[in-house]
């Protein structure tokens, strides 16, 4: 084990009956989530308030990526057909029929009024798993009015047509995650392309220039800091309004090494980069995540366009 | 008397190691006040009190291995 955490990263550990509650249900729902699978810290904090990022399509991911623990499949990074092949063995399973049906019961017996929807990357399915997340939202605005469901997807393979039957949803955000930068993808996001991510979010902005889009990114991994403004701007090019930025951990021995600890000084500077180039919403610390407090961000992000609006029609 | 117990932290994370101890038996703590310093495979966590009282004893001093669910602390 890691000993030498700085001072700055260390999480206060809050378990009370609310957390055990959540993980009960969950469980009873039999509903994964990325929280548990990616042994998110903030599981304590987040869980207690009834907030969990659930991750459909199955529990084993047909990428490996290096910062990451969701289980990979034993044949992680192998062309579309070639997994099309071994996923006739059931490898990462079948898509769920019933996924929709839980998650939707879920969000109504809890009455969460705020949702995230992510997935393992599915490289062995035809749509990369677009057509469920468009089931599972759907289920999730039916059985719950004005709830608001944001969407973290994979790449698709970037694949067009899944992209588009996604963002045909509106999702209330669109998010996808850019992770680190440029040069580190080789090593960090084997399978996956810095290009395709950003296109990605772009593609959400060209279709409807009012599709909310948002992006994460770590430190840590080896990047300089002049590497992660160039992606900063590389994403505000691309459209993105929200960003957040957080600390890499490494999750086992067999993952990344953390290069470095970026001092809560540098979170900052980040910050203030970002707003100044523009973002909606910038949320960048050590324990930030994708998903984090991401209920208000969205209202935050969204009472910044709306002052920006007013600030606009007076002139 | 109240165990300080290690919670379940999250799937596949059965344990952690005590690295330090925010108090010394006998003290007074605080609920919600940082007792102990944990470290897991990923992190590093502080646990706090689950209610006010005496340190009474503590189980498992820096440098050990602590197992979720067991005791680490009792506080009376």
């Amino acid at each position: 084990m890691q000993n030498t955490f700085p001072s700055w990263v260390k999480k206060r550990l809050i378990s009370n009956e609310d957390f055990f509650a959540m993980k009960r249900l969950l469980s009873e729902y039999s509903i994964n989530t990325v929280c548990e699978s990616g042994l998110c810290p903030n599981i304590c904090e987040c869980f207690s308030r009834k907030f969990a990022t659930f991750l459909i399509l199955g529990r084993i991911c047909t990428r490996a990526c290096g910062f990451c623990s969701v289980k990979p499949s034993a044949h992680s990074g192998l062309t579309l057909n070639a997994a099309a092949e071994w996923v006739k063995k059931d490898m990462p399973g079948t898509v769920d029929p019933e996924e929709p049906g839980r998650i939707s019961d879920f969000v109504k017996r809890l009455n969460l009024k705020y949702v995230i929807i992510t997935s393992v990357t599915r490289d062995d399915l035809r749509d990369g798993g677009a057509s469920q997340f468009v089931k599972v939202v759907e289920a999730v605005r039916c059985i719950s009015k004005g709830v608001k469901v944001e969407i973290l997807v994979p790449d698709f393979g970037g694949r067009r047509e899944s992209i588009e039957k996604v963002l045909g949803i509106r999702p209330d955000i669109f998010s996808h995650n850019i992770e680190t930068v440029r040069r580190l993808y080789p090593v960090a996001r084997s399978g996956a392309g810095y290009e395709r991510s950003l296109d990605l979010l772009k593609t959400a902005k060209d279709m409807d220039s009012g599709q909310l889009t948002k992006s994460s990114l770590m430190v840590g991994l080896g990047e300089t800091g002049e590497e992660i403004l160039d992606t900063i701007e590389d994403l505000k090019a691309a459209g993105c309004d929200i960003l957040t930025i957080g600390q890499y951990l490494r999750p086992g021995k067999d993952s990344l090494d953390i290069e470095r600890f970026a001092s809560p000084e540098e979170f900052e500077r980040y910050k203030t980069a970002g707003e100044a180039m523009g973002f909606k919403f910038v949320s960048s610390g050590p324990y930030v995540r994708s998903s984090y407090l991401a209920d208000e961000i969205y209202y935050k992000g969204e009472e910044r366009s709306y002052e920006r609006c007013c600030a606009a029609a007076i002139g | 008397m109240k165990d300080v117990v290690l919670p379940p932290l999250a799937e596949g994370i059965d344990k952690a190691n005590v690295t330090y101890w925010h108090h010394k038996v006998n003290d007074f703590v605080k609920e919600g006040e940082d007792l102990v310093e944990l470290v897991t495979d990923k992190a590093s966590f502080n646990l706090p009190a689950p209610i006010s009282g005496i340190l009474k004893e503590i189980l498992l001093s820096e440098g050990n291995e602590v197992k979720v669910g067991q005791a680490l602390a009792r506080i009376e």
